[in-house]
């Protein structure tokens, strides 16, 4: 019996030894295999990813389909749709689409860019890369901030660097001003001789280019805040004078690829193509088109009619460029068969194939995101010319501005090609007229960013500027009172996941935490 | 670790010395001649002694005078004097006093119950194979008190959420689950994804206890308490439930042949006064019928002729049983053979098993083809070997699509507007292949018919559990036991949105293709001394588990040539790959002491080491321990007045754990699987904020429990009462999404479980020809959570898809609340109204928990001579459920409710704005959701059987035969909701959230069972 006690002993002491033993392989265990760690990982393969989705979420286009298109495209009347859930064509509110861009950008673009700008921070080996990525985290924000108003900014994105769990609300003069700052900062210490950009989706690692991009969106951030910083605007509007982008060659975009599927495709494409019949219930808004054929704009070339006659997704080849056939779906417009809401109460209706749509160019798989254009640039210039009398004549970057502005359009697609001589001659032909210039300025902006499908930034300048002048809709049970939106309310999700900073920043609105409260520059 | 097991079973075989005298050898039988496996045998005086094999044999070599003791757990000992006998036939008796009953506890080792200090109940394999499901679990509600299993609407093959003692854990999903041990080899309960984000659309993919065949199970032991599952360690929060499968046994054949048909319940009860439409108008062209195709907020059913999607002009009138059209009469039919043999120092058993279901749902089935091989033999003596193999093909066709409408057939067929005939919109496609769309405002809107016959939702599992365990029982009362488990599965997931769809014209598809391998490894090494009155068993062991799951999809949308479903054929493709691996070494001991048959003490400790802890450079801790101890004092043994049988009192506590999942200590990086222009997409894979200094979870529970046996075994009671704690959940804490985190994993909040659970057993009729036995069990449950994370008091669990129903768990609170806007009312208490007449929106407020407080089940079992009846009823209550169905019956225009003030105006009087009804009732459930909060209350009949038995026939060529006529389900005898099935939720991790599921299924049938 004693024998057999100490075998069992000993059996139990060698089992434990060996157990123990074994613990030393857990780290490795513990690693993932198919992941790196910033040991071996090259912060320039995030930041790849943070430029991308900037153009909108890899799931679907998921922001892009809802804030850019359903809501942005739609108040600004660049767009229009009969679609029953396009609730920003009629002023109404559905919280979770005027959520999705908050949710995804900031754990798809915050998350990334702001791991890039925090793990190459103090490394001379990747300086160029933490310049753009300071650049591109001002981008980023600078649209949430327009979207939304006082977010998240200084200790968003810092959950493993901070382990922030509940960010506070920064207010968006903060925010601005801290974007103004670090653009400042980041294009003066980029160097053309320093570390190589690689995976550089806007200009293949061009520093200068980023250089001069830093300062337009400089330009652009400042002239932001005329209506209620005016001092600070022009402190950095001045800084930029001269450093902004030259021409279209400048264009910061983003050329999409059909290969990755929905991660890489273009996501306005995505949703005309893959969406829920927006091929056919989506089209170009009445006050879109009709302000380009107003002046037989050749910008019109963006307009086709009868590429989708029927609910069909087969592209009809036979789809109708002609300028004069072009015609605009009204917004506010439904398929209810209620007299005045139908659609076929429009007194133009024929068909909805009828109505004009974007060139099938424009809504290629590999199609560009537009970013931030030369033309934009220019009249920013002429805006600024024209208020303080800076940087050269008001006049002549309008006329850069409108030339651009229908140039570029090659960059769609040679189809929408438009002749330097036909640019010229239209500049020309509608000069800037100082008396009406604010409003002049503003116009072609809208047209600049409605060309781009940057329809968010063409909702920001409206509300900055009040032009163009849009008559707004008046649909039933609308959430504005028949008034169009001024921001997006707070995702509500962070009521659960934030709730103390969420309940202060929702009652700080101007407005009310609604589509009518307003953002800090857009103060009444 | 296989080296550890060899050595430790070489040290203890070098002592080894045998000791020789006479030899005799016999056979242990019980009292209806089948051979005893397993009987202990020791010579009167000694410590020596051996056990019989599985043909109930022995050989021992013995002083030619000796007095042999034959113990076997659940018998009367005997013994035996061998008066110069060489050979010996034996027959025990079984000890009828049913406290003497022989349970299996943890680790597998069968124990009497009466020397349990906690609370287990056992539950015998024959009650799971007449009245059948899916999931053999499912057959297990209602039957034990404490056990709360909810099958959900995710149909045949689905998961289903069971919990012992209440919410085990804050945690999100995993682990949640109770562990299941397959004759001492843990299995890990997988569960497939889940659906319960807003806009999730997926089918319930199931789990892996759901794969075993019911035929083939033995028994199943319910370990509640902390105190019972103790030597699981950080397996065992969430209580264990431990299946023994069948053994080979005797010689003879088995037949078993059951056949059910299925029938789906109509809970609805819509309003059937208004028709299709909008705006209180009939549709007036096919375009208007198209676009209200999931409205009835149109006119008067007045029968007249009206154009419809399709341009046909019907009669607007009402339909009333779309359901029954839709649904499908179903049928599942099970054939098992089973063989068995003996022969000398052996015996095994093969089952086969064929599962054929057709649900409900057209186009869906579950077919499940299942091989079961068991070995067990002596090599040489004291040796035994069992080894076991477990093969299991299981093919799910169409699992049903949950939530969300887009390709889910049961979402649309339940909104159909209610002058709308399902059998119109067949078959569900046009000529071209394409959709044929009834509801063309909405192209998520799928075709009911289309949905269910062209899109696919496909699993395929191939699985292998296979098992061998070596025990060599020593002269001296010793014994060491090794143990390898391995259960490994393949699985396929094939979903396909078809071309043609309306919202993806080009088609869609994702392949799955999963690796899932479990090692279990295992050693105990025990004895049993005793001295006079005392008697004192220890024992130590290790264990080993190692888990590795790979994961590859493929995905990808449009197809190059239509209709053509494979991955080479999509234009745009996609991949992704994971490999997730994990290691726990674990060190356990035991020891049990005990006086007479009067006292019982026994203590435990394990140790488990995780890898899932391990991080570069930090020196953490990595290992937990887990302590237990229990008692049974057995006071009939002292004070036994007349009408007492049996009493016993009984004292445990334990502490018990969970694991962490593995990766969560450190930031990786990894790529997207496309990439851009030649450029790779790097990204950060962790979704949840890394933490270097995680510690597994535990909980301690406390129970104090009593079995009494009273008037002649007239009465039972079985009654429990226990309090557990969990303390340093791992909680991945929701975060802001501002983080850039959907979460941060930490070690925070506590909760309680504080509860009472009883059975009471009657036999109250027993005079041989007529037996009545009836037994209550039920129990209620006190959960709240104590404490959450710093910083926050809620955790987001679900959200429906209507965007205002919420899961969420918060402080203070029972777990899985369910969250709704209130009325919004102003200081006196009155309800506050937009301008336009629609009620405003008010607090979110918690509306009760989605986990009933109190449960019930009542099972009555009648015989007369060879016929017997059972009937088994099931209640629930306290819990509530966010009905989605009645959120969209409002929406539509269905909800009987709507009816109110259906053609009038809402908006103030003097106010020169209009809100009709659609607008009004649709904007009442999206502001005031609380309406769609209902008590989840119900009674059920779970089942009946009225079976008859056969004695021998032809020449006793057949020993017995037995036909039962059974349903599962049959009845709802109580509930409160409004439409639906109270158990209608459709995800078994997050119940509460109910919406787009099948409805609930009656099944009716016949099982024979044929023994030759």
């Amino acid at each position: 019996m004693k024998k057999n006690i100490k075998s069992i002993l000993m059996a139990g002491v060698s089992t434990l030894l060996m157990t123990t033993s074994c613990t030393k392989d857990f780290v490795e265990i513990n690693t993932n295999p198919i992941a790196y760690s910033s040991n071996n990982f090259n912060p320039n393969f995030v930041l790849t990813t943070a430029q991308l989705t900037y153009a909108g979420s890899t799931d679907f286009a998921y922001d892009t389909w809802r804030a850019n298109l359903i809501y942005s495209s739609t108040m600004i009347q660049g767009l229009a749709a009969l679609s029953s859930y396009w609730a920003g064509d009629k002023y109404m509110l559905t919280p979770w689409y005027t959520s999705a861009y908050w949710e995804r950008a900031y754990d798809e673009q915050i998350k990334r860019i702001v791991d890039v700008v925090e793990s190459t921070r103090g490394k001379e080996e990747y300086n160029n890369v933490h310049q753009v990525a300071r650049i591109w985290k001002a981008l980023a924000f600078e649209r949430i901030t327009d979207l939304y108003g006082d977010v998240p900014y200084s200790e968003a994105g810092m959950g493993y660097y901070s382990s922030i769990l509940y960010p506070k609300f920064d207010s968006q003069q903060f925010i601005y001003q801290d974007i103004l700052k670090e653009l400042d900062e980041a294009v003066v210490a980029l160097d053309a001789s320093g570390d190589a950009l690689t995976g550089d989706l806007v200009y293949a690692g061009d520093i200068n280019k980023w250089k001069r991009f830093g300062y337009t969106l400089m330009l652009r951030a400042a002239m932001r805040l005329t209506k209620v910083d005016e001092t600070t605007a022009r402190t950095y509007v001045e800084k930029a004078l001269n450093n902004t982008f030259q021409g279209n060659d400048d264009n910061a975009k983003i050329i999409h690829d059909i290969t990755g599927g929905r991660e890489t495709q273009n996501r306005n494409s995505q949703t005309f193509l893959d969406g829920g019949q927006e091929h056919y219930y989506v089209r170009w808004s009445k006050t879109f088109i009709d302000f380009l054929k107003a002046t037989n704009d050749p910008r019109l070339k963006v307009a086709v009619t009868n590429l989708y006659p029927t609910t069909s997704t087969v592209q009809n080849a036979a789809f109708v460029t002609n300028a004069a056939a072009q015609k605009g779906l009204p917004n506010g417009k439904d398929l209810s068969g209620v007299a005045g809401r139908d659609v076929s109460s429009d007194p133009d209706y024929t068909t909805i194939g009828d109505y004009s749509q974007p060139h099938p160019a424009m809504i290629e798989r590999d199609a560009p995101t537009f970013v931030l254009t030369y033309a934009e640039s220019e009249l920013l210039l002429a805006e600024a010319a024209l208020k303080w009398g800076i940087g050269g004549s008001a006049a002549e970057h309008y006329k850069n501005g409108v030339k651009a502005s229908i140039t570029y359009l090659s960059q769609w697609g040679s189809a929408l090609t438009v002749s330097e001589t036909e640019a010229e001659a239209f500049a020309n032909a509608h000069p800037l007229v100082i008396a009406s210039g604010p409003q002049q300025i503003a116009e072609q902006y809208w047209v600049q960013t409605c060309t781009s499908f940057n329809f968010y930034e063409a909702w920001s300048n409206w509300r900055r500027t009040g032009f163009p002048e849009l008559t707004p809709v008046n649909y039933v049970n609308n959430a504005t009172n028949g008034t169009i939106p001024r921001r997006f309310p707070y995702p509500t999700a962070e009521e659960s996941t934030n709730p103390e900073n969420y309940r202060a920043a929702s009652a700080a609105v101007s407005g009310g935490d609604l589509l009518t409260g307003r953002v800090w520059w857009d103060a009444q | 670790m296989k080296k550890t097991l060899l050595l430790a079973l070489l040290m203890v075989w070098a002592m080894y010395g045998a000791m020789a005298q006479n030899k005799v050898t016999g056979v242990v039988r019980d009292t209806l001649n089948a051979p005893l496996p397993g009987v202990s045998i020791r010579i009167k005086g000694s410590a020596q002694g051996t056990t019989t094999d599985v043909n109930g044999q022995f050989t021992l070599t013995v002083d030619p005078n000796a007095t042999l003791r034959f113990t076997y757990t659940g018998f009367v000992a005997q013994e035996v004097p061998l008066n110069g006998r060489t050979t010996l036939n034996v027959i025990l008796q079984e000890d009828t006093n049913e406290l003497n009953e022989v349970v299996v506890t943890a680790l597998g080792i069968k124990k009497e119950r009466k020397a349990l200090g906690y609370s287990v109940t056992e539950v015998q394999g024959e009650g799971l194979t007449q009245a059948r499901e899916t999931n053999v679990m499912n057959s297990l509600a209602g039957k034990v008190a404490g056990l709360n299993i909810t099958a959900g609407a995710g149909g045949p093959g689905a998961s289903n959420n069971v919990l012992i003692r209440g919410v085990s854990t804050i945690s999100s999903t995993a682990n949640s689950q109770p562990l299941y041990v397959i004759n001492g080899v843990p299995m890990e309960n997988t569960r497939g994804a889940q659906p319960g984000g807003q806009w999730d659309n997926a089918p319930d993919l199931g789990d892996a206890v759901g794969n075993i065949n019911p035929d083939d199970i033995e028994s199943i032991s319910v370990l509640k308490g902390a105190a019972a599952s103790a030597l699981y360690g950080y397996r065992a929060k969430a209580g264990v439930i431990m299946i023994t499968t069948k053994s080979g046994k005797g010689n003879g054949i088995e037949f078993n042949s059951n056949f059910v048909g299925e029938q789906v319940m109509d809970l609805t009860d819509w309003q059937y006064v208004y028709g299709q439409g909008s705006n209180n108008i009939k549709p007036v062209s096919a375009t208007a019928a198209g676009q209200s195709g999931g409205s009835s907020w149109g006119g008067l059913l007045d029968g007249s002729l009206v154009p419809q999607f399709d341009g046909v002009e019907r009669p607007y009138s009402a339909v009333t049983d779309n359901l029954s059209k839709f649904y499908r009469t179903g049928n599942n039919w099970t054939n098992t053979v089973t063989l068995n043999r003996s022969f000398t120092g052996g015996a095994i058993r093969l089952s086969a098993s064929n599962m054929d279901n057709l649900s409900v749902v057209p186009n869906s089935s579950l077919d499940r083809n299942t091989f079961n091989l068991a070995g067990t033999f002596d090599p040489i003596n004291n040796l035994k070997i069992d080894a076991r193999v477990n093969y299991i093909i299981e093919k799910a066709r169409n699992r049903s699509m949950l939530s969300d409408g887009a390709g889910n057939a049961n979402y649309q067929v339940m909104f159909l507007p209610t002058s709308l005939d399902v059998n119109t919109l067949k078959p569900g496609w046009n000529p071209d292949g394409s959709e044929l769309a009834f509801n063309t405002g909405n192209s998520w809107a799928t075709n009911p018919w289309f949905a269910a016959e062209k899109f696919v939702n496909d699993t395929d599992r191939e699985r292998l559990i296979s098992s061998i365990t070596a025990r060599y029982d020593f002269a001296g009362a010793y014994y060491i036991q090794g143990r390898v488990g391995r259960d490994h599965y393949n699985d396929t997931y094939t979903n396909v949105v078809p071309t043609g769809t309306a919202y993806r014209p080009n088609g869609s598809m994702s392949l799955t293709n999963t690796s899932f391998t479990d090692m279990n490894a295992d050693v105990l090494l025990g004895g049993t001394f005793t001295a006079s009155d005392f008697s004192f068993a220890p024992a130590i062991g290790a264990a080993y588990r190692n888990t590795h799951t790979i994961a590859t999809t493929n995905n990808g949308n449009d197809f190059n040539v239509p209709f053509v479903y494979n991955i080479p054929n999509l234009r745009n493709k996609g991949f992704a790959y994971t490999d997730t691996q994990f290691e726990v070494q674990s060190l356990y001991g035991n020891v049990e002491v005990s006086y007479k048959d009067l006292i019982y003490l026994t203590g435990s400790i394990r140790s488990d080491w995780f890898s899932t802890l391990a991080t570069p450079g930090v020196n953490n801790k990595l290992n937990t321990v887990y302590p237990g101890v229990n008692t049974s004092f057995v006071f009939s043994e002292l004070w036994k007045p007349s009408f007492l049988d049996f009493g016993k009192l009984r004292l445990g506590y334990a502490e018990v754990g969970q694991a962490t999942d593995p990766y969560q200590t450190q930031l990786a990086y990894s790529f997207l699987s496309g990439t851009i222009g030649g450029n790779a997409l790097g990204s950060i894979s962790n979704s949840t904020i890394p933490n270097a200094s995680l510690v597994a979870s535990s909980a301690s529970e406390f129970e104090i429990g009593t079995e009494l046996t009273l008037f002649n075994n007239l009465l039972s009671l079985d009654a429990t009462w226990y309090n557990k704690i969990s303390d340093g959940e791992i909680i991945p804490v929701t975060t802001s999404t501002t983080t850039g985190y959907t979460g941060a994993v930490l070690n925070s909040g506590s909760m309680r479980n504080r509860g009472f659970e009883a059975l009471v057993t009657a036999r109250i009729v027993r005079d041989g020809k007529f037996n009545w036995t009836t037994s209550l069990n039920g129990s209620v449950n006190s959960n709240v959570i104590l404490e959450m994370a710093e910083g926050t008091d809620a955790l987001p669990m679900g959200v429906s898809r209507t965007g205002v129903g919420f899961i969420q768990h918060l402080e203070g609170l029972p777990a899985f609340q369910i969250l709704a806007y209130d009325y919004k009312y102003d200081e006196n208490g009155n309800i506050q109204y937009l301008e336009s007449g629609i009620p405003d929106r008010g607090e979110l407020t918690p509306q009760g928990s989605a986990i009933p407080k109190w449960t019930a089940g009542w099972n009555n079992e009648f015989s007369y001579k060879k016929v017997n009846l059972s009937f088994l009823l099931e209640g629930k209550w306290g819990a509530k459920i966010y009905s989605g169905t009645d959120y969209y019956g409002y929406f539509n225009g269905l909800h009987k409710a709507t009816l109110e003030n259906r053609e009038g105006n809402f908006a103030p009087a003097g106010s020169n704005t209009v809100t009709e009804a659609s607008s009004y009732y649709s904007n009442l459930v999206q502001n005031v959701s609380s309406l769609n909060v209902e008590s989840a209350d119900f009674i059920k009949v779970r089942q009946i059987i009225l079976g008859y038995t056969f004695g021998s026939l032809f020449d006793s060529k057949i020993k017995s035969v037995n036909i039962s006529a059974v349903a599962r389900n049959p009845f709802i005898l109580m509930r409160k909701t409004d439409n639906i099935d109270p158990e209608g939720g459709y995800s078994s991790a997050i119940p509460g959230i109910e919406l787009g599921g099948i409805p609930p299924v009656r099944s009716f049938g016949v099982n024979l069972n044929v023994k030759f």
